[in-house]
This record gives C-alpha cells, sequence and structure tokens, in this order.
C-alpha cells in the first residue's frame, strides 16, 4: 500500500467543496426542495459564498429552490417518449392540474406547482425504461403506455379532484 | 530551487525564460500579441477563452494547438503565435464570442483586428441584461471576486445556454465591497457601477449598494466605506496620523508634502540660528 496515496484520497473529501452536493442532498430530502435560510445557514457553517452554493444549486436539475407540491409528476421527454406523444401527456396535464403554459421558474428550470400544492410537474429526458413509452413518473412509482384518457385515473388515485 | 535558465523560439525568434513558466507570459513580456479573454496574471491559469492558442512546432512532436495561458515552457519549446491553423480557429472562436456577446465593443475591436467584423451564428440578445449583452462568461470577475478579494459576491447561475454571472438569489449583496475589480478584470466591459452621491451602485449586480467614504479635507467621496476598512486592517499602521486617514490620496499626498516642507523650514532655522 502506498500510503501517501492514501492520504491523498482521504484528503480529497477533508475539502468542504467535495461535501457540499451531499450535504445538500440531504437538505432537499428532508425539505423536498433547499429554502433559503438553510443555503445561508450552510455558507456560515462551512464558510462558503452563498453565491458559490446557489450557484451549484441552480446547476443541478435535481436542486428545486421553490417550495414543491406534495406529489411529483415527472413525465419523460426522451427520444423514444417523445416519438409516443410525450408532448400531448405534457399538455394534457398542464390542463387538467392548471398551470399556466410555459412557464418557467426564475432559475431557468421547468418546474410548475399548482396552487394547493398538491402536485408539481417537471420533466425529465430518461427513465431508462423506453420500451414502456410514454412513460410518467408519480412520486417513485413509474407508469408506462400512458395515454391521454389514463391521466385523470392516476392522478385520482393521488388525490386529485376534477374542478 | 531556482529554475533553469532555457530558450524557447516564439514565431522563429529565440527568447530566453525559466522553465514552467506560462507561454503567455514570455510572449507578451517581449511584446508578442497573444490575445486572451480569461487570462490575468494574478489569477491561476484556467484557459477557458481558447483564444490564446497556439501551435507547437517542435520537431518530432505532433502538430498540436493547445493554450499559451496554460504551457510551461520548457528548453528547445517552438511556437507560432499567428500560424494559419491558429487563425481559422481563433477567427471562428470570435464569431462566436460576437454571437454571445453581441454589444461588446471591446470585443468587436479585437475581432476587426483579425478581420472578423460579422458573424454567422444567431446573436443572443436579451432584454435588460444586466450585463448589457456584452458578457461571454469567461469567469475573470467571478474568480477575482472569491480568490483575490475573498468576497465571493457574485458567481454563475444556471448552466448551458441560460448561464449567466450575478449576486445569489438576484438579490443585493450585503458582502459587496465595491471595490470595481471585476469591472477592471472585465475583458469586454460588461460590468457597470455607478457613483450617485455617497453611494456606488453595482448596476449589473441586482443594483447591490455601497456607501462611500468622505475625504474629511476637500469632501469628495473616493472610497467605499468597507473596502477602507478591510485595507486599513490589513495595512494600517499604529504610527500612522490619523487626520491621514480619512482623506482621499490627493488630500493626503498634499498634507504629508505640507507637513515635510514644515519640518524642513524648522530645520533651516535651527541651522541659522
Amino acid at each position: 500500500m502506498n500510503k501517501e496515496h492514501v492520504e491523498n484520497i482521504i484528503r480529497r473529501y477533508e475539502n468542504p467543496e467535495g461535501k457540499i452536493l451531499g450535504i445538500l442532498e440531504d437538505i432537499q430530502e428532508t425539505y423536498k426542495y433547499l429554502p433559503k435560510e438553510s443555503l445561508e445557514f450552510v455558507s456560515k457553517k462551512l464558510g462558503m459564498p452563498l453565491s458559490k452554493l446557489y450557484s451549484i444549486a441552480t446547476f443541478y436539475s435535481f436542486f428545486n429552490l421553490k417550495p414543491v407540491g406534495e406529489h411529483i409528476i415527472t413525465v419523460c421527454m426522451g427520444t423514444a417518449c417523445h416519438v409516443r406523444g410525450a408532448k400531448d401527456i405534457l399538455n394534457n396535464l398542464i390542463e387538467l392540474l392548471k398551470i399556466g403554459v410555459n412557464e418557467t421558474t426564475e432559475d431557468g428550470k421547468f418546474f410548475l406547482t399548482t396552487e394547493d400544492k398538491h402536485f408539481s410537474l417537471n420533466t425529465a429526458r430518461c427513465f431508462g425504461c423506453c420500451s414502456m413509452a410514454p412513460v410518467i413518473r408519480v412520486d417513485d412509482k413509474i407508469f408506462g403506455y400512458v395515454t391521454i384518457k389514463d391521466l385523470p385515473k392516476i392522478l385520482k388515485a393521488y388525490g386529485w379532484k376534477s374542478k | 530551487m531556482k529554475s533553469k535558465d532555457i530558450q524557447v523560439l516564439i514565431n522563429g525568434q529565440e527568447f530566453k525564460a525559466k522553465e514552467g513558466e506560462l507561454v503567455i507570459d514570455i510572449a507578451r513580456r517581449n511584446g508578442i500579441f497573444i490575445p486572451a479573454l480569461c487570462y490575468e496574471e494574478s489569477l491561476k491559469p484556467y484557459g477557458a477563452c481558447r483564444m490564446c492558442i497556439v501551435e507547437i512546432k517542435n520537431e518530432g512532436v505532433k502538430k498540436k494547438i493547445t493554450t499559451s495561458c496554460t504551457l510551461q515552457a520548457f528548453d528547445g519549446l517552438s511556437i507560432e503565435t499567428d500560424s494559419e491553423e491558429v487563425l481559422k480557429h481563433r477567427k471562428v472562436l470570435l464569431e462566436l464570442y460576437l454571437a454571445q456577446a453581441p454589444n461588446s465593443s471591446k470585443l468587436k475591436e479585437l475581432a476587426l483586428r483579425y478581420g472578423v467584423n460579422r458573424t454567422r451564428f444567431r446573436q443572443k440578445i436579451r432584454d435588460d441584461d444586466p450585463l448589457n449583452n456584452s458578457c461571454v462568461l469567461c469567469g475573470l470577475c467571478v474568480r477575482v471576486c472569491s480568490e483575490v478579494m475573498s468576497a465571493g459576491v457574485i458567481n454563475f447561475i444556471g448552466r448551458g445556454e441560460k448561464t449567466r454571472v450575478n449576486t445569489p438569489y438576484f438579490e443585493q449583496s450585503e458582502l459587496c465591497l465595491g471595490c470595481r475589480a471585476c469591472a477592471e478584470v472585465c475583458p469586454t466591459g460588461a460590468i457597470e457601477f455607478r457613483d450617485d452621491g455617497d453611494i456606488r451602485i453595482a448596476a449589473s449586480w441586482s443594483n447591490t449598494k455601497v456607501e462611500l467614504k468622505k475625504c474629511s479635507m476637500c469632501g469628495k467621496y473616493y472610497a467605499p466605506v468597507k473596502l477602507d476598512k478591510k485595507i486599513d486592517t490589513l495595512y494600517y499602521y499604529k504610527d500612522r496620523d490619523d487626520e491621514l486617514r480619512d482623506m482621499c490620496p490627493d488630500c493626503r499626498r498634499k498634507a504629508i508634502a505640507r507637513k515635510m516642507t514644515l519640518i524642513a523650514e524648522n530645520e533651516v532655522e535651527k541651522y541659522a540660528k
């Protein structure tokens, strides 16, 4: 074993910069988004400028800077899903959930939340299950072969009421 | 350890240098122009803008184009700063930059130097862009703010085509010193500051406001209070005159000169007696 080499590996993880993603991830797991106060707190704790944390949080599409709904619906916009009509599914969901069309959040990410904070809607590139296209995901559950007709049924299972 | 003296060839001309020196430094020291947008001597090499590309011409080495701001010199290194291939790449780069920052006059000037006066790419124009559609995202302001000034007021936000530089949450920053280092290093002149009475406004950074200090002699506002304090804690000597502390550099010089003349006159009188 080369002691120096292993020490170098350890040193890599002493650096606070290497821990940040993990910290932010855990915060988001608790609050479902990154509250501003939490970023400010982390910044103070680690002695790292807030601008850097904000930069990281806006870089990764995984992080949300705004409160999200109770259930998160993700529509796959990958090639296979796109070909089988993912766009129609997305537009239909926007209509069913009554969220403004073509709205993007301040940080430029596509993430829409209903007024009652029950649902959030966003898109993803690929879930890796193209054979089931088109695919949507609600929280952790994947729904394949989705048609526009299926959507109200799926939403109802998560407490959606048609208005 | 002292680094070795070496010889490098730039455009066929021989120059003395130290081993490990950056090629861009050697060239600029000897009056050879190499354009660069993201290079600044006080910062670590970054190699982002690719404008400073040069061609390595050593025999036996495969022809290679690389950035001179990251290339460390070795003995016998031979490079060409404006070879046909380098110019070809540089022109395309300039066109891309003109599309990214269509409003920058500094950039247009540089492009003209290489005979580039239009761009084939779609110009990126944003309405009410705080950086006046002049930012090429070279990162100099971000780096100078955190690495040199240790302030960390600004950083990149978002990614890809939507990347821009600003304060977190696009809110006024409490950390900004108002030192204007970012505007000073900006290669495209995108960053705007303006002084309004006793307030300095960083128009590009979400209108961050910084208080200015007034000269106790002439009443001119001469430096941001926070910056003055920072310099004070770093360089202020206790035996320095307190009245000089609140003066602008002009008045300070005058005051010191006056004092010296007084001392000199006293000395003259002393000897005259």
